[in-house]
């Protein structure tokens, strides 16, 4: 198989090459809020911005505060630093306190000709339904506008197919560590779902079609313990693949970028962006959402049932507000229903903080008896 | 002839061997870090073996734990590797079997491990970075004091009016520390004040655990006697103590497993 | 075992219900020798705070403030008991009179109990962070909800009966840990969300919002809003908003006549007590303070060094060490983003335009204003460069509390922009607001104090004493 880690750890990497050479507008957003079909139904290329992993911030230290998710400075350094320079616009939603901050920052700093915000409501309701549908129609507006382009019913209908199509084949590859052979570790797993963001979705497709014809003649990983993990964004696949070594294979996880990202079935009937915007909506498993935890913990709970971990590891990135909170109680409510947990705060990137961490993973093994 | 099993346990700032015959531990030996684990592993482990008039090939079955334990199996020095979390448990949950809950205070971190009877790892949680909580924070105030680290504790039983350092921020703490000096306070106050902060940075650890009784202390800092009785006063309860040297714990832990992998009992 | 943190009875709420019992049994105007007897009784912590309220230059205008608080405490806890009442929680970013309007709710405002409240209490809010840090919730969040939620989790406090949850997305922190103690204590939560569009579009869907917001309160509490009692009680906001303005004209002369801590005492009321006489009085009590002073030329320094817009809040920990002594030295507080609440005035002509207004309160409220909007430092910005200027302001600070990410996370834009905008230097100063253990006084007041020996006392003064006697004029002095 080819190497998935390698390729997720490039920027830009192959796909943005060739966009660039075939012309295609390259759009930078950052959370799962913002619907990616909108953009494939207008030929853009949309690109999920990621932190790399980097730790130098110090450009970005000049905007941000120290007090500030490193997650968010990284991506802000890497923009600052143009490498993310490649992209035609800039697409910002209110995730979280953060990273409305890194855009604002980003889009004050570093301009891009084309800047627009979807504003994602924090509850689910009609009335944020219905606010949510006309932030799709101005999103889709602006860019038509900005690009001269057109955005067809008809585009929207097939970019939502072939999307469904790719949920369909990833979730193949995600759930194939469910029985007791695992095949795919959550490192490489990890890379596949920052690939899902960074990849044109007709390349993407291609590159899961070459993922399923290979894994299964792979030998299966041996392990002590099967470990859901949960918690900040992150696209650190090197801490995954590290706290992997120590003899937990990941089978599972709550991650926006990984289990979040498989959304529910939209309405059948009614306008593309109607339909759209509830799956959207109504399927955001993140804890910038009120009101909504209910619906959190059960997506939890049915990863945990079928995945079936020995025990679940929570991180939270140091200064992520939302993901700080969520663990005290989603840990306070595992535990009672007899699931092991182990809670971690983390330095987003740092190197040197894996080696605390991998101590405590291991430690965990050895608490589940494994 | 005796089954021997060996611990390593090579920490940030100190290294220990351990040697354990099938009932008790037949010696023990101590050492500063050299730069690279493994040098630490190789030296410490002779020494306890020249102590024992032993040779490396004696040794059933060896665990190595602490920072430098993945690399010193790599080398062949053991043929397993645990967290010093659990060796921590282990160890201490062996010398005082009635022991359940075990606070390990060291230079870098602290942690608080509970266990079952049989030393089995129940539950943890560690200090994070923060080095309030820590043997370094104690280090950095005795300096700031002017005194040895190992003169802290003594000099809290001195104190007439301990004073209140209103934070618990170790840089902040020693800018108050200063402006305690320059004011002509007492060291003995200061002294007392700092060895509280400490005890209730810990005792933060200790609620999240859910401590449960006996409790014992391990690592440096349950050398420091005003840490200690700080920590009695804010757990209603007297901390059990040990025959052996508290630095010890995790090899000896580490040495335990080494004697259930390898087949002994 | 557990160290005992909290036990039963020693709750934050009721501890200061205890407290505030005391001091509502004090006279209203206390010589210095009453002074030194009470002090004499008090614990260090409690001690120290109010002293510094019972200073003779504000000693009656803090009695009354302290004496307002506890009243609206002790209501808070008998409403709670009363079966036919409703006694909810609401965050600070929340107007209270939106509860005032009906005759059966009261509203307890959260951060002014674990701010103002916890800090007169001996050991402040300590105890209950150290509960919650030892139940694993993270260090960085906010120290006042923090507080709250240790309280809360030790299972000894006083419990309301609903909370409410006013824009989500506008404050994570604050937002996310009233959530959970909604879930913790097992009340219910109403929420009030805020597009972050500050248009036409965004406010219309905001007062649908709130008509759904106010439809579910009617169903909670039992009652269905009435117009009279609506009008009784924003007619009693109004006349506390004019005497606001009033007041605000008054910051204008310099030396500053009005005392540093009527600005803690401006939000205290604002944020406990509009709509009901008491804010009236107290509001009036701090004008008329403040004119005799301005009248007399009273000014508790040789003269005014700084005058400083503090760009989001102080520090509550420490009144001695923080609003007198910065007073005592000429620098003076020209209120913050709390306390220049800029209220607006009800038109109280029908329950439609006072329910319209009440929405508009709830958008314009102050940090939702600025942080809940489409950019959080463009209102920001304007905002306090307005303010900056209109109190011909020499400096402005911001005490970068810690856990408010927002404010953080656009200071760099929002110093540079402020400085480009009025000319006046930004210090910005980096200690938690709420929680002494983070950075100790002595250490902000050093830093204080060289910002305003070297960088603001260069700058020059601002042609200072026409100012003050334009207000004069303006006051009728």
């Amino acid at each position: 198989m080819m190497d998935l880690k390698k390729l997720a750890s490039e920027l830009p990497n192959r796909y943005v090459e060739e966009a660039r050479e075939r012309g295609t507008k390259i759009i930078g957003y950052a959370c799962l809020a913002t619907p990616r079909e909108v953009f494939d139904a207008g030929g853009f290329f949309p690109y999920r911005i990621r932190g790399m992993s980097v730790t130098r911030t110090e450009l970005a230290d000049a905007w941000l505060s120290r007090f500030n998710c490193g997650f968010c400075r990284s991506c802000l350094q890497l923009a600052l630093e143009g490498a993310y320079d490649f992209f035609d616009g800039l697409v910002e939603t209110n995730g979280c306190d953060h990273l409305r901050g890194m855009f604002e920052n980003w889009q004050y700093a570093h301009p891009r000709d084309f800047f627009h915000y979807i504003r994602v409501p924090h509850l689910t309701n009609q009335d944020s339904m219905d606010w949510f549908v006309e932030e799709l129609e101005l999103l889709k507006e602006a860019l038509e506008k900005h690009f001269e382009v057109s955005i067809t019913e008809e585009d929207l209908l097939a970019a939502m197919s072939l999307q469904g199509d790719i949920a369909d084949k990833l979730r193949r590859v995600y759930e194939s560590r469910w029985g007791d052979e695992v095949r795919v570790s959550g490192g490489e797993i990890l890379a596949l779902m920052t690939l899902e963001g960074s990849a044109p979705a007709e390349d993407f497709s291609r590159l899961l079609d070459e993922v399923l014809a290979e894994y299964p003649s792979r030998p299966p990983l041996k392990y002590r313990a099967r470990l859901m993990l949960g918690g900040s964004a992150t696209d650190e696949i090197e801490l995954v693949s590290e706290l992997e070594s120590v003899g937990g294979a990941v089978v599972a996880d709550s991650f926006c970028f990984g289990g979040r990202i498989f959304r529910g079935e939209e309405p059948l009937d009614g306008p593309p962006l109607r339909r759209l915007a509830h799956r959207y909506l109504y399927n955001l498993m993140c804890p910038r959402m009120f009101d909504d935890y209910a619906r959190r913990k059960a997506f939890i709970d049915d990863l945990i049932e079928r995945s079936r971990p020995d025990g679940v590891v929570l991180f939270h990135n140091k200064f992520c507000d939302l993901h700080g909170v969520e663990n005290v109680k989603l840990r306070m409510d595992l535990e009672k229903q007899g699931v092991p947990v182990l809670t971690l705060e983390k330095e987003y990137g740092a190197a040197a903080d894996i080696g605390r961490l991998k101590t405590r993973v291991q430690a965990f093994l050895e608490r589940l008896g494994k | 002839m005796a089954v021997l099993f060996g611990g390593i346990d090579v920490g940030s700032l100190t290294a220990q061997a351990v040697v354990l015959d099938n009932g008790d531990i037949a010696g023990s030996a101590s050492i500063g870090v050299k730069p690279n684990p493994l040098d630490s592993a190789r030296t410490v482990l002779m020494a306890v073996l020249e102590q024992t008039g032993l040779e490396p090939g004696d040794l059933h079955f060896t665990v190595s734990t602490g920072y430098g334990r993945e690399q010193v199996q790599k080398e062949g020095l053991s043929q397993a590797n645990i967290s010093e979390i659990t060796a921590h448990g282990k160890g201490a949950q062996w010398l005082l079997p009635s022991v359940r809950t075990v606070i390990d205070i060291g230079g870098q971190d602290a942690k608080v491990i509970r266990v079952n009877e049989k030393g089995d790892l129940e539950d943890f949680v560690m200090n994070d970075k923060c080095a309030a909580g820590t043997g370094r924070f104690l280090e950095v105030m005795a300096r700031t004091l002017g005194v040895g680290l190992e003169e802290l504790g003594p000099l809290s039983f001195q104190a007439r009016n301990p004073l209140e350092l209103s934070t618990r921020c170790s840089i902040y703490c020693e800018t108050e520390v200063l402006h305690y000096l320059q004011r002509g306070a007492d060291k003995a106050d200061i002294a007392a004040s700092v060895n509280r902060t400490m005890a209730e940075r810990v005792m933060a650890l200790v609620r999240r655990v859910g401590a449960q009784k006996e409790i014992t202390m391990t690592g440096g800092v349950a050398k420091n006697v005003a840490v200690r009785k700080e920590l009695e006063r804010l757990l209603g309860i007297r901390l059990v103590e040990y025959r052996v040297d508290s630095q010890i714990v995790g090899a000896l832990g580490a040495a335990l497993v080494a004697r259930e992998m390898g087949g002994g009992r | 075992m557990s160290g005992h943190a909290v036990r039963p009875g020693e709750g934050l709420f009721d501890r200061i219900s205890n407290l505030v019992r005391v001091i509502l049994r004090v006279k209203d105007d206390l010589s210095d020798e009453e002074v030194e007897g009470l002090l004499r009784a008090l614990p260090a912590d409690t001690r120290r705070n109010i002293e510094a309220l019972l200073n003779p230059r504000f000693r009656r205008e803090s009695i009354l403030f302290m004496k307002m608080i506890g009243r609206w405490v002790v209501e808070g806890e008998e409403a709670a008991r009363d079966p036919r009442r409703r006694t909810i929680l609401v965050p600070f970013n929340f107007p209270p009179e939106v509860i005032y309007v009906f005759r059966r709710g009261f509203p307890l405002t959260c951060e002014v109990l674990t701010t103002l409240g916890v800090s007169m209490l001996e050991g402040q809010g300590e105890r209950y962070w150290d509960y919650a840090m030892g139940l694993g919730v993270p260090d960085f969040l906010c120290s006042s909800s923090t507080i709250e939620l240790g309280s809360i989790l030790s299972g000894c406090d006083f419990k309301p009966q609903a909370l409410v949850q006013s824009a989500p997305g506008a404050c994570d922190a604050n937002s996310k840990i009233h959530e959970l103690v909604s879930h913790l204590m097992e009340v219910p939560q109403f929420i009030l969300e805020k597009p972050t569009e500050g248009g036409a579009r965004g406010k219309e869907l905001h007062r649908r919002y709130f008509r759904r917001f106010i439809s579910q309160l009617e169903g909670f509490i039992g009652e269905e809003l009435d117009e009279g009692h609506m009008r009784e009680v924003l007619e009693a906001a109004n006349a506390a908003t004019d005497l606001y303005y009033d007041f605000y004209e008054l910051h204008k002369a310099s030396p500053c006549p009005v005392p540093n801590i009527f600005s803690l005492f401006t939000y205290g009321t604002r944020f406990t007590s509009w709509g009901r006489p008491d804010a009236v009085e107290m509001m009036r009590a701090m004008v008329e303070r403040s004119r005799r002073r301005l009248e007399a030329g009273d000014y508790p320094a040789e003269r005014e060094v700084a005058r400083c817009v503090w760009l989001y809040i102080g520090y509550y920990f420490d009144f001695l060490g923080f609003f007198n002594w910065m007073e005592e030295r000429g620098i003076t507080y020209l209120n913050d983003v709390l306390s220049l609440c800029q209220p607006m005035r009800y038109d109280t002509s029908s329950k439609q335009s006072m329910l319209d207004g009440l929405a508009e309160a709830v958008f314009e409220y102050p940090m939702t204003r600025q942080m809940g909007a489409d950019s959080m430092s463009a209102l920001w910005v304007e905002d306090m460069s307005r303010f900056i200027r209109d109190m011909g302001a020499n400096c402005a600070v911001y005490s970068g509390h810690h856990a408010c990410k927002q404010t953080q996370s656009v200071i760099g834009q929002v110093r540079g922009e402020i400085n480009r905008l009025t000319g006046v230097p930004v210090l910005c100063l980096s200690g938690d607001s709420w929680i002494r253990r983070m950075t100790p006084t002595s250490v902000l007041q050093e830093e204080l104090t060289s910002f305003v020996d070297h960088v603001v006392s260069k700058k020059g003064k601002r042609g200072r004493r026409s100012e003050q006697e334009k207000t004069r004029q303006r006051q009728g002095g």
